[in-house]
């Protein structure tokens, strides 16, 4: 039974991370229909930034996605207004081939700088942790999910009360009326691409310290980027925070119960079963 | 004889009754005229007799089959064939192509595909444009090249929705000839439009819906008599 | 935030409808597209001459061509071409691109190599056993994924490849996991106890190579001439209006699905016999369903040379990088010295670097060529003939 909750914790615990992953591709889907396949490799990118940033400069990890977050952002402004913008009239599955093509670049780019050496952030907490009833919970994996809480709750105030926050929602709801209603949609596009990539360039941080860098990280976080949203429904910010911590769990306790090994496994096959049963989601927002 | 029988035909989605309680009948080699506001649910029972998706509630019932749950191959297959409000032209392959796809309904070989093929352009008059791609056709053509298309899959009933929007008067004129011509043939059809002009022409019978229900049926002089039609289509302007 | 005003925004609805005008005529000029004999000449005698002319000296070409090393890129393009028109007839001429057909190609490996490794099963009866399996597999694959439309059928199909390259890997017992399999020696192929070949050089893996291209062009070109091309196309154009005219989506997908998965798994057999050496991050892998697309992109999708054309362009491209040469031929030439810091660079990482150069292909090809090399002067001439194909 310790297992079990043991197992639940540390997967809610991940879950945060994967949240945001997954709010970061459900914005960006939300307001550009575009699903972008490179979204673990900018996960990877803000791993890398964070890496060098500690053993270059000795910034915290944690402290150091006061860099990663603008950086990111406007890496990701940069992408959308070049690359991306091109291809939002297109067919569906070139904007796909496109991000992908993209991911293959940074993350051989990646490889070429650094190679594919496994890299390893250890920080003086890396591996503690603490103990409550029995249960040990990991250390960094906590102080992620509390910074992740932490920038969930500013991600709701803005979309919630800012007026760019309504605008993007306005764009991902019904991008034409919101054209119409004078609302710059290109910026919009623009500003969610850059969110979108913040959001996993700081996922990234956030787990440096407990996992390995490597430049193939990225593919990985994708897919199960793609779980979550099409779990939580597409376009749902809520639905992706709920997807992440599922994924999490599933992801966690399916590792103790099949063997490590089949973790993936169990993700794919939750997200095909989404697929065929409920492909609305959680959260259902239409899609195409 | 009737060669289709609605039978009590509703449609919900989700909340929304899309169409309710509908029940008509059209007679083989009629003409009949579907009409009502925009929202009365037209499409919706087209899209239901067709197979694209089941009505909730009531039967269908297409020469003597009963055709709910169909899948829409099936219901070509069996004879029954529908153009659709906003066009779909195979854009990427030619004008005999496309009514090719049509024809290969009907037989395995190319050969054949095509002659009948020519022969559905010829009636529609686009000869002239036989090898064009159809992505590249004006809204007029596109609309042609539709019914040719659908003509060649041998119907014995032709769901025409409106056929003739976004048309001008000429191309009109030359959809009603060629309505005209159908009947002809012996092909059935139904007709949804908002040309009141061109309905008010062709149809041997009308029926109107509005909000999704069945608000009048009868031979085009009674309706335009009927104060209720006319009072839907005046307060829905 | 201001608002940009209601004018603009209007000004904005009204542009896009011109633009929509240009496109169409564009379309329309765009003529001599993928279809066939609408024209009664049917193919042209010259295009028959010449193609049996090539063909005739690529028979010949092991006779006169000593070098091994030119026979391996040979074999290496012909396994290329397979996959690419392989995945060519579901992605190209039905519209369902699929990211994940390594499923197939490698399917087709382990089946092929663990017959003949485990069981002393010769490779020609083991690769009709890899055709039956991946014949299965795409089969149970497309009653999954083919409910799904788009980009959630591109997600499904990736989803699937990688539960097997996962499967593959911890399944060790059948697969040897992530060691892979090792090859150790083909037997000679015989008929009544005369010896036909044995596969000591590479001569018949280019002649087994060269005959599976010949198939699936002719696979290719028949279906492009048949009832099935026209169905194929038809739902790749418009799902909905193919469906309503008669087509059965779930007979038709599925019978493009597995001629594709069929014919990619020869080309996954082939390559595990000619290399001798497989494992799940070579043939199950993401990046190889990614350079499968790319071979057709590169070249235009749903047309019969455009694979062959990718082929042509992918595989000298990789192998220069690989082997270093663009690195030796910089150096050689005296651009770049080769004690220089930016000279030890290219040497030891230009040979990774093949798969950054997929990534840059795939961006170049989709921003600017679209419709890959073979529509991109098809644009061009189209300008210049405006109406009939």
């Amino acid at each position: 039974m310790n297992i079990f909750i043991q197992s639940l914790i540390s997967g809610i615990l991940i879950g945060g991370v994967y949240a945001l992953i997954g709010i970061g591709l459900t914005i960006i889907f939300g307001v550009m229909r575009v699903i972008n396949f490179a979204h673990g490799d900018l996960l990877m990118l803000g791993m890398y930034g964070t890496y060098y940033l500690f053993t270059l400069f000795n910034i915290d990890p944690f402290v150091s996605i006061v860099f990663t977050i603008p950086l990111m952002f406007l890496y990701g402004g940069f992408l959308q207004k070049f690359f991306i913008n091109r291809v939002l009239g297109s067919l569906p599955q070139n904007q796909i081939l496109l991000t992908i093509g993209m991911g293959l670049i940074m993350s051989n780019v990646v490889m070429l700088a650094f190679t594919s050496d496994y890299k390893i952030l250890s920080t003086t907490y890396s591996s503690s942790s603490f103990n409550i009833m029995g249960i040990s919970i990991s250390s960094p994996l906590l102080i992620s999910f509390a910074i992740t809480a932490v920038i969930t709750a500013a991600l709701y105030w803005f979309l919630l009360k800012t007026d760019t926050g309504q605008a993007i929602r306005a764009t991902a709801q019904d991008r034409e009326a919101a054209q119409l209603m004078g609302i710059n949609v290109k910026r919009m596009s623009i500003i969610a691409f850059g969110l979108g990539s913040a959001l996993a360039g700081t996922a990234g941080a956030l787990i440096s310290p407990t996992y390995y860098i490597f430049p193939q990280v990225g593919s990985i976080f994708t897919l199960k980027a793609f779980v979550i949203t099409v779990l939580g429904g597409m376009g749902s910010i809520v639905g992706a925070t709920l997807g992440g911590i599922l994924i999490g769990v599933a992801e966690s306790i399916g590792g103790v119960y099949f063997g490590s090994g089949w973790k993936e496994v169990v993700v794919f096959v939750l997200f095909l079963l989404v697929l065929l049963f409920k492909p609305a989601g959680l959260m259902g927002k239409s899609n195409t | 004889m009737a060669i289709l029988e609605i039978k009590h035909v509703s449609k919900f989605f989700g909340g929304l009754a899309a169409n309710s309680d509908v029940s008509f009948e059209v007679e083989q080699g009629m003409i009949m005229g579907l009409i009502g506001p925009n929202g009365a649910g037209k499409t919706t029972l087209f899209n239901c007799i067709t197979g694209y998706y089941p009505p909730s509630k009531g039967e269908i019932i297409f020469d003597g089959k009963t055709m709910n749950g169909l899948q829409p191959d099936k219901v070509c297959k069996l004879g029954m064939a529908r153009t659709w409000q906003k066009v779909r032209p195979l854009a990427k392959m030619s004008v005999v192509d496309n009514v090719m796809v049509g024809a290969l309904c009907r037989t395995n070989s190319l050969k054949v595909a095509r002659e009948m093929a020519m022969e559905q352009v010829k009636v529609v008059r686009l000869d002239h444009r036989a090898n064009f791609l159809a992505g590249g056709l004006p809204i007029g053509e596109r609309k042609k090249l539709e019914v040719a298309r659908v003509l060649a899959t041998q119907p014995k009933l032709l769901l025409l929705d409106e056929v003739m929007g976004g048309l001008n008067p000429a191309e009109s004129e030359e959809i009603i000839q060629l309505i005209l011509d159908i009947r002809k043939l012996g092909i059935t059809q139904m007709v949804i439009e908002h040309d009141m002009k061109a309905i008010m022409r062709i149809s041997d019978r009308i029926v109107v819906l509005n909000s999704g229900e069945k608000l009048a049926e009868g031979s085009p002089e009674e309706i335009v008599k009927n104060t209720e039609v006319v009072a839907a289509y005046l307060g829905s302007e | 935030m201001t608002p940009t005003g209601g004018i603009s925004a209007l000004t904005k609805l009204f542009s896009t409808k011109p633009q929509k005008i240009i496109s169409n005529l564009l379309i329309g000029a765009d003529t001599t597209m993928k279809f066939p004999l609408n024209n009664n000449k049917g193919i042209s005698s010259l295009a028959v001459i010449t193609s049996l002319v090539i063909i005739a000296l690529l028979f010949m070409l092991p006779n006169y061509v000593q070098s091994t090393y030119a026979l391996h890129i040979m074999i290496l393009i012909f396994i290329n071409i397979v996959m690419g028109s392989s995945w060519n007839i579901l992605g190209g001429y039905t519209g369902q691109y699929s990211v994940g057909h390594s499923a197939y190609f490698g399917v087709g490996a382990y089946t092929t190599l663990i017959l003949m490794q485990f069981r002393q099963i010769p490779p020609w009866y083991g690769v009709w056993a890899g055709m039956l399996a991946a014949l299965v597999i795409a089969l149970i694959i497309g009653s999954i994924c083919f409910r799904l439309r788009g980009p959630y059928f591109v997600l499904a199909s990736i989803a699937v490849a990688e539960i097997f390259r996962v499967s593959a890997l911890n399944l060790k017992d059948i697969t040897n996991g992530a060691e892979g399999i090792l090859t150790t020696e083909i037997p000679p192929f015989t008929i009544n106890g005369t010896v036909i070949t044995d596969f000591a050089s590479k001569v018949p893996f280019y002649y087994t190579g060269l005959v599976f291209v010949l198939i699936v062009i002719l696979a290719t070109w028949l279906i492009q001439h048949s009832k099935l091309g026209y169905f194929f196309q038809a739902i790749r154009e418009d799902q909905d209006a193919a469906h309503s005219l008669g087509i059965s989506l779930t007979l038709y997908k599925n019978t493009a699905l597995g001629i594709s998965a069929i014919l990619t798994s020869l080309a996954g057999s082939l390559y595990a016999l000619y290399v001798g050496f497989i494992d799940p991050t070579t043939v199950l892998s993401l990046e190889l369903s990614v350079s499968i697309v790319l071979i057709c992109i590169i070249g235009g999708i749903g047309t019969i040379f455009g694979p062959i054309i990718g082929a042509l362009v992918l595989v000298p491209l990789s192998e220069a990088l690989r082997s270093n040469m663009v690195g030796e031929a910089l150096i050689s030439s005296g651009l770049v010295s080769a004690e220089s810091k930016f000279g030890n660079f290219l040497t030891e990482n230009l040979s990774h670097a093949h798969v950054l150069i997929y990534g840059i292909l795939v961006v170049v090809v989709i921003l600017f060529m679209p419709d890959g090399v073979l529509g991109f002067f098809r644009a061009l001439s189209a300008k210049k003939h405006k109406e009939t194909v």
